[in-house]
């Protein structure tokens, strides 16, 4: 196991096409261990492909890594680090859930017993123990994920991918989902990458994110700093008397705060942009301080803080 | 409920796991047998050789045949259907997994591709020994008398087994580039009556070396005149069994070639 301040995964120069088509154009990414990272991206940006690299399933057509300490030229190696849980994953639907994990749990190199020990343990770990000697088919699409999640860790892994793991699962569903991310990282010490749509998930379990675009990481680092580099608009509400509308709206006309009025201003609600450029409280204390100078009086005000989706839209558009 | 890392089982005083071919030998032993499907092949199996064996031993009409000749075609059907069987479950070895998305797992394991292959191979031949037991009551019915039977088990056994080796070889060859199911068990079947048609061919065509060399070299036509020979013709294997040849040369090429080309298997077939 990886001990936190030791880095879990490094890649330079990553790169993938098939044919004209360039998946990932250049990955550069240093985790430290004990992350749980958001690897966020449109549908194209080359996040599965990106996995698949980094967990030695697709030959890079240039470009290194390692994982867990272990470089790129041993996929095999790697392979006894990584647990991966892949985007749309099949299941034997014939076989029991005990079954398939032993099964993955010996090609690990475990013996029969220590297999069943530890598909027993795992099922226990993911909430399925009782339904361990069922077959899969009768799963629901929830248990069939965190399956797959208890397979991604018959080998202890120092560092598990996740491609997608609550899509399509309904709402408790997704909690659960969540709920065993963040029990691996907090309860096994793992590293986590997690490769998302949903930036909700985000937002609650990681601790860093990257948002690739195009096979090019747009933006990298806490959810906080993303949100910064990303020079993403934040957003606030003020209320004032509404027959004050258009003397507020002059007033903030004067700041750096861009202003308008919520539903044509009946309710005298104006709905605040942030610069980006600009501290979010120093650009709230200059909308609310004109307004008073200009002897609006302010009934109510809310502050936004920014946010991951307009972030990600903001790194995502501009190319 | 915790997710703790607890290596009772993977960490260093675990116990040593069997080898990695036979885990996966003895996972695609049980699909096929407890899942159903062999059970399926082989009543139909079954079946075509009861029909085969009730024309050749009790249709007067349709019995023109001696009774070792008729010993030789019923041996002939079972070896062909057996050995068919075998490339059914060999061509389903890769791209089955593929199409139902569990590949993508089994490429995870730090296990090398050939052992993957290996596993498959050996459990997709479990289908021709079992066909070749089911053969054996049919073969001494139509046998008895004449002194074939154990003539006709052992070399049908020889030459099956060679040409099970081939069709294994040759399904999980193709199921290593195929794409899809549907596309592995197309080309298999089609690659199969290949095989077959020499064994159509008329004498004329077989005349002269080429003919020759193509009649020595298709393990089927090969395999099968060598059957007819020792049975039929009561010849030897020291006086036939040149004509095995071609058939074990093509067998392990086949299985070399299947093992070696497993190497290079890709989540999305041909890329």
């Amino acid at each position: 196991m990886s001990m936190p301040g030791e880095v879990a995964l490094e890649a330079s120069g990553l790169r993938k096409s098939y044919g004209r088509l360039v998946a990932v154009e250049s990955l550069d990414l240093r985790v430290a261990a004990g992350t749980v990272l958001g690897f966020l991206g449109p549908n194209g940006a080359g996040k599965t492909t990106a996995i698949r690299m980094l967990t030695t399933i697709l030959p890079a057509d240039s470009g290194s890594f390692t994982v867990a300490g272990v470089p790129h030229t041993k996929p095999i190696a790697i392979r006894r680090r990584v647990g991966v849980l892949p985007e749309s994953a099949g299941y034997p639907l014939g076989q029991s859930g005990e079954e398939w994990l032993r099964y993955h749990a010996e090609l690990f190199g475990q013996s029969r017993a220590d297999a069943r020990d530890t598909a027993r343990r795992l099922l226990a770990d993911v909430g399925l123990a009782d339904r361990g000697p069922a077959l899969i088919g009768g799963y629901s699409r929830g248990m069939r994920q965190r399956l797959g999640i208890a397979r991604a860790l018959v080998n202890d892994p120092d560092v598990v991918f996740l491609d997608e793991p609550t899509l399509g699962l309904d709402p408790m569903g997704q909690a659960q989902m969540l709920d065993v991310i963040g029990r691996i990282a907090r309860d096994r010490g793992a590293t986590v990458f997690l490769s998302t749509h949903v930036l909700a998930d985000v937002e609650q379990v990681c601790d860093r994110v990257v948002i690739l675009n195009r096979g090019k990481v747009v933006a990298e680092g806490t959810v906080a700093d993303v949100v910064r580099q990303a020079a993403a608009p934040r957003h606030g509400q003020v209320k004032v008397p509404p027959e004050q509308l258009d003397h507020a709206l002059a007033a903030l006309a004067r700041t750096e705060v861009h202003a308008e009025a919520n539903g044509g201003g009946r309710l005298g609600e104006l709905e605040l942009s942030m610069p980006a450029g600009l501290e979010l409280e120093a650009a709230a204390t200059q909308a609310i301080k004109s307004l008073l100078e200009a002897g609006v009086p302010v009934l109510g005000f809310t502050l936004e803080g920014g946010r991951l989706s307009d972030a990600f839209l903001a790194v995502t558009e501009e190319v | 409920m915790t997710l703790d890392a607890k290596p009772a089982a993977a960490g260093s005083a675990a116990r040593a796991g069997r080898p990695s071919w036979l885990v996966v030998a003895d996972r695609e032993v049980r699909d096929l047998w407890l899942g159903g499907r062999a059970l399926i092949l082989l009543f139909a199996y079954a079946i075509t050789l009861s029909v085969t064996t009730y024309l050749t031993a009790t249709n007067e009409a349709l019995n023109f045949l001696e009774q070792r000749e008729s010993v030789s075609l019923t041996l002939q059907v079972a070896v062909a259907i057996g050995v068919l069987l075998t490339l059914l479950a060999a061509a389903d070895a890769f791209s089955g997994e593929r199409e139902r998305g569990t590949l993508e797992s089994l490429l995870l394991a730090p296990v090398s591709h050939r052992s993957f292959a290996l596993g498959k191979g050996i459990a997709a031949l479990s289908l021709w020994f079992a066909a070749f037991v089911i053969s054996v009551p049919y073969i001494w019915y139509l046998g008895r008398g004449v002194g074939v039977v154990r003539t006709s088990l052992l070399n049908g056994l020889l030459v099956g087994s060679l040409l099970a080796c081939t069709m294994v070889g040759l399904g999980l060859l193709i199921s290593t580039f195929a794409s899809s199911n549907r596309v592995s068990l197309s080309v298999s079947v089609f690659t199969l009556l290949a095989l077959f048609a020499p064994t159509q061919m008329p004498s004329s065509a077989q005349r002269g070396w080429f003919g020759d060399l193509l009649l020595r070299a298709d393990p089927f036509t090969a395999g099968l005149r060598y059957l007819g020979r020792v049975i039929i013709n009561a010849r030897s294997f020291a006086q036939e069994g040149h004509w095995l040849i071609g058939p074990a040369i093509v067998a392990g090429i086949a299985l070399v070639l299947a093992i070696a080309v497993a190497g290079r298997i890709r989540l999305g077939g041909r890329e």
